[in-house]
Order: C-alpha cells, then structure tokens, then sequence
C-alpha cells in the first residue's frame, strides 16, 4: 500500500517559492493500477519521484507498506528501492555502455538477488519482443526499443511496485498495447503495484483507479 | 554472460572514452616514472657513498699537495691517475699527533694498452703488513696472504678469477672479484701488494713498452684512521701544519663533496617532481570533475536502481584506481628501463658514484611508487566521488538532460 500524506514539494525559482506538489494526500491500494493524468508541467514526474524517494520532500510523508520511506537512512532506501521498487523514466534511461541485456540486468548490481537471473531477463527481453537485440548497445537502437528495453529493466528485480512515467510514449498503437497487456499480467499473476503516468485517456481509462493532477494538486477521480 | 558488477560499469566507462582515459593513464606514467627513476637514481648514489666511503676505510688521505685534485677526481670519478712522493711522509703522518693506522699506497695509471678493452683500469698497490683497507676485506674473502704474482680486482674488471693480466710486462694471477661499490675508484681498481708493483715498473724496464718508473722509496698517498676522539678534519688540519708539502683529505671532505653535488640535485629533482605531482594531481581532478559532471545523469538513475552512495563513489574511485595502477605500472616500467639504460651516460656527465639499491630496496622503491600513483588517483577522483555520491537521484537524473 501507497499511502501519500499532506505531501508537498516546492521549488524556489527567481526567488519565488513554487510548489511543484502541492498538499496532496492520497492512498494506493496494494496490487492496484493506479493512473496519474494531467498537463505538462503540473507535477506528475515530482509526485512519482517523491513516492520513489529519489527526492525529499518539503513536508508530508510517504509510507509504502506502514513505513515511512523518509524515516530510512539513505543506504536502507536504496535497498528499498532495489528490491521492492522500479521506475520506467518518461525519458531515455539506459546506459550507453551497455548492452540491452546487461541494461536489463543492471539493478541486480547493486543487491543480492539470489538466483542469477540472466535466463530471467532473456525471458524479459523476449517479452518485449527484443530478443535478437540482446548484445545491442543503446546507440543502435530506436527510440521505441530503448524504451521497450527499460520497461523490461523495470521488472528484473520483480518489485513490488512499479511507478511509470509515460511509459508508452513513443510507442506505437500495438506495441502499446502488448505493454499494456504485460502490466495488466504483472499485476494478476505477480500482484504487482503500479503507479502509470500518462496523458492517454484510453490507458488511464484501462485502470482500477485514477487521479487528476493539476498545478500540484491532485484529485482521485474514481476509485473502482 | 556473467553479473554486472560495479567494475563492468567502470571498465565500461574507461574504454568508451579512451582517448581520455589514455591520456590520463600517460599523465599518471609520466609521473610515476619521473619520481621512480628520480628516487632510485637518488638512493643509488647515497647508497654508493655509503659502500664506498665504508670501502676507502680511512679516515684521512693523505697526497701530494700538488696532486690535490687529482687525488680527489680519482677517489670521486675513478679517473686513474699516478703521483708520487717520498716515503718519508708515512713516518712523518705516523708520529703526527691522532693518527691511530697510516698506510703507504701506490696509485699507477695503467698504460692504456694494457688491458681490458673500455674500463680505465687503476692500479692500486697496498702493504699487506700495515694495510686496513684491502686487508679485512682478504682476510674475509681469500682467507690467505695476496702473493706477488695475485692481484684482486675490482667488479668492473671484465675478468675471473684464475684469468691472467699482464701489467706493464708483467703477468698477473686474478685471484678475487670484489663486490661492486658504485664507486669506480674501487671498482675498477687492480688491487696488488707494494713489492709485486716495485717488482713490476723494474721490470717494465726491459719487458713493457712503456716503462714506469717508480723507485722503491716512493709512494702516492698515505691512508690514515685516527685515534678515537679524534676529529678528522682536525687530524687532516694537523697533518697538514705538521708535514711539509701534503695536501691531506678528510673523507668526511669526499662524502661532503658528494653530498653537495647530490644535495642540490635532489633539489632540482625534488622540485621539478613536485611541479609534476601536483600538475597531474589537478590534471586528473579536473577529468574527474568533468566525469562525474557529463554522467550525472546515469549516476542518478543507478541511484534510482538502488545504488547506495558508497557504490557510486566505488565506482568513480574505481575508475582512477584502475587509470592509476595501470599507469603507475607502465610509468615504473618505462621509467626504470630508462634509467638502466641511459645510467653510464647520466652517471658520466654527473661525475658522481652510483650502484642500483639492493633488490629489496628496489622492490620497495617501486611497491612504494605504484602504491604513490594509487594514492594520487584517489585524491584526484576524491572530491568528485563524494560530489557525486551526495547528489539527490532526482536532481542528478533532471540535471543530466
Ligand atoms: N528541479 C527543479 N527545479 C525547479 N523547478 C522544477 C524542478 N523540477 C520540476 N520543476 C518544476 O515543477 C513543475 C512540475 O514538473 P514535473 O516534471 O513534475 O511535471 P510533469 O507533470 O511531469 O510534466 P510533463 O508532463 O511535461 O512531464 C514544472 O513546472 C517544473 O518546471
Ligand atoms: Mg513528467
């Protein structure tokens, strides 16, 4: 369970104090898809950022599972992050040095994930329907596959939560779907938590639960 | 494939900018080498001071005060060089108030056909009854009285024993090898008793083709140790106010000499290494500035995968540790093999003695340089590493756009 407490998060630009995320609570069930739409601008990647506690925020508190995130010391976050958490970056995050697959399988670098999980992120690889691309470096790939590749990083650590910043952006209609498809199979088969930004009505709509973000505020329009 | 490890990330990184990662791997060998040769050249000749000075065993040389010099060009450079005076002059230091030991020496310049193809080769002649230099050393190594058909040799010498060298027409038995000192004067020195050399220029009359003539009451130099409590220079001062027309050289005077020459050279090399040191040192700070600068971003998404902060500054640091083992090795390679090979040159137009240190100090001159090069890529890449540990993940990511 997410649970997102009188959160906010400002900004100090040319002096002026702006609050990118403004007072905003909210609860995420476990194993709920949840969507964030809204314009440009209004604070999603904040909010997403806040609830991954890759930044601090001015006041309020996030608890993930009854623990408050910002109560860890920053190594005991980063082990949250590495075994229960993943994100998909609204914008190209993978690293030039390395392959499709080691890109895929580079949070498994920073914590003992047991098992060696290469058959598992071939399989991964597969399901974005890149296999032939598993030695490619970043730079020989689309903007579509690259993307294709983090949404298959996002699920190596077979976290608890996945938190997606327009994941399908640059997708086309099909692949889009496939997507879509493989986060509604996470989500039954794993339980899988996902927090999916997006501007596309139609996937927000393919969600049990929605919210609304406008100028930092948030509005929970349904709850299924 | 195996599991990435932090260490594929940073392998990764070094060889996608090669072209600045072997830059600052030259900067790190440039440096490396420089202070390794400078330090080994440096001891190699304290290190000959020491032995040599140990090896002259005499605390007051006494020569002819017109043969000042060449007196000392010889104990300093090994040039060979003759001179003589009359033997009195051993009775005379002998009674001189201090002096313990004196010993008469004959120092003969070899005629230049004589032997041993390149090495100036120095006759040196010593009374086996008096001598404290030679002596000890026989008495420890050949264990018998030298005749005066034996000679010892110096490392230099390019013979064996059992050879046969002919001095001045006369053949001679090389029964020792010595140890090599770094000093030419005893390493390419032919050590013989007093009666064989005697023997030998009265016979050049009728066997060599450049006769010497040297009449048994002449000798070059007398070798002195004092008396406990007894100053050398003082010693030196008094044989010189008591004997008429010596000049009588404290060896503490030979090591000084050595010492000045050596002391502003250490400057010079100090100096210049230190100018080097810190030009890499901020060199490579810089690099890694701009590293951590253009990588921000990945930085931050590793972050967001759950990299703690010590595996990020592992990951810098262990960026400049590799560039500096790597170049620290190839600089000692590159900078002891110069060394070896221009060494007769540099030691040439230095004048001053040199032996290479001991293997175990020479394994730990390069232990410490390499470890000196370890160091200097950790202080470098140190500031940037704690810059970009600390950097928020979200901040690092948006920056880096
Ligand atoms: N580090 C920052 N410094 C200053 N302002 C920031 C910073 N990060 C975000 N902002 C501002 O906060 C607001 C919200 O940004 P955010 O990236 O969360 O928007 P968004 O909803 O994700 O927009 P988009 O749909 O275009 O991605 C924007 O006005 C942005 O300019
Ligand atoms: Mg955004």
């Amino acid at each position: 369970m997410i649970e997102v407490r009188e959160l906010t998060k400002t900004y100090v630009l040319d002096g002026q104090v702006f609050k990118a995320v403004d007072n905003v609570s909210f609860v995420i069930g476990r194993g709920e898809m949840a969507s964030i739409i809204g314009h440009s601008g209004s604070g999603k990647t904040t909010l997403l950022s806040l609830i991954g506690g890759l930044t601090k925020p001015a006041s309020g508190s996030v608890l993930i599972e009854g623990k408050a995130i910002w109560s860890m010391s920053d190594d005991e976050l980063s082990g949250f992050r590495n075994r229960k958490m993943n994100f998909i970056y609204q914008f190209s995050s993978l690293v030039p040095t390395l392959t499709a697959l080691e890109n895929i399988l580079l949070p498994t670098a920073f914590g003992d994930h047991g098992e060696n999980l290469v058959d598992y992120a071939r399989e991964l690889l597969g399901v974005v329907g890149l296999t032939e691309k598993e030695n490619s470096y970043p730079s020989h790939l689309s903007g579509g596959q690259q993307r294709r590749i983090a949404i298959a990083r996002a699920f190596i650590n077979k976290p608890d939560i996945v938190l997606a910043d327009e994941p399908t952006g640059d997708l086309d209609e099909d692949t889009e779907n496939e997507i879509i498809a493989l986060f509604n199979r996470m989500n039954k088969d794993a339980g899988t938590t996902f927090v999916i930004v997006t501007h596309n009505k139609e996937i927000a709509a393919l969600t049990g639960h929605q919210l609304k973000m406008a100028n930092g505020i948030v509005s929970d329009i349904s709850r299924a | 494939m195996k599991k990435i490890r932090i260490f594929t990330l940073a392998a990764r990184n070094l060889r996608r900018k090669f072209i600045r990662t072997l830059v600052l791997l030259l900067i790190v060998a440039v440096v490396t080498g420089t202070l390794l040769s400078a330090t080994i050249f440096i001891s190699g000749m304290k290190n000959a001071l020491r032995i040599g000075t140990y090896r002259l065993g005499a605390d007051v040389l006494v020569v002819p005060e017109k043969n000042e010099s060449q007196a000392k060009a010889a104990l300093l450079a090994g040039e060979p060089t003759s001179f003589y005076m009359s033997r009195d002059v051993l009775k005379k230091v002998q009674a001189v108030e201090g002096v313990g030991k004196a010993t008469a020496q004959l120092f003969i310049k070899p005629a230049s056909f004589t032997c041993c193809a390149n090495v100036d080769a120095f006759l040196v002649a010593f009374d086996p009854k008096m001598d404290f230099t030679i002596e000890p050393w026989l008495q420890k190594n050949l264990k018998k009285p030298l005749t005066d058909e034996e000679i010892i040799v110096g490392s230099s010498i390019p013979v064996v024993v059992g050879d046969t060298l002919p001095f001045f027409g006369t053949p001679f038995t090389v029964v020792g090898t010595m140890e090599p000192t770094g000093m030419k004067f005893f390493d390419q020195s032919v050590f013989m008793t007093m009666d064989a050399a005697y023997q030998m220029a009265e016979n050049s009359k009728t066997k060599a083709m450049e006769p010497i003539s040297i009449n048994r009451d002449e000798i070059s130099a007398v070798l002195v140790q004092d008396q406990e409590n007894f100053n050398p220079d003082r010693v030196a001062i008094k044989i010189e106010h008591d004997v008429a027309g010596v000049k009588a050289i404290a060896s503490d005077e030979v090591v000084s000499t050595v010492r000045r020459q050596l002391g502003g050279l250490l400057k010079g090399i100090l100096a210049i290494s230190a100018v080097l040191w810190g030009l890499a040192l901020l060199m490579m700070g810089f690099a890694f500035y701009m590293i951590v600068n253009e990588r921000q971003r990945e930085l931050g998404l590793l972050r967001a995968m759950g990299a703690k902060k010590g595996h990020v500054f592992g990951l810098i640091i262990s960026e400049a540790v590799a560039i500096s083992i790597v170049g620290g090795i190839v600089g000692m390679a590159v900078g002891s093999a110069l060394l070896l090979s221009f060494k007769n040159l540099i030691m040439h137009s230095l004048k001053l003695p040199y032996l290479l240190p001991s293997a175990v100090v020479l394994i730990e001159l390069i232990a410490g340089a390499v470890l000196f090069a370890v160091l200097t890529g950790l202080l470098a890449s140190l500031l940037p590493a704690v810059s970009a540990s600390r950097m928020e993940p979200y901040e690092a990511i948006r920056k880096g756009e």
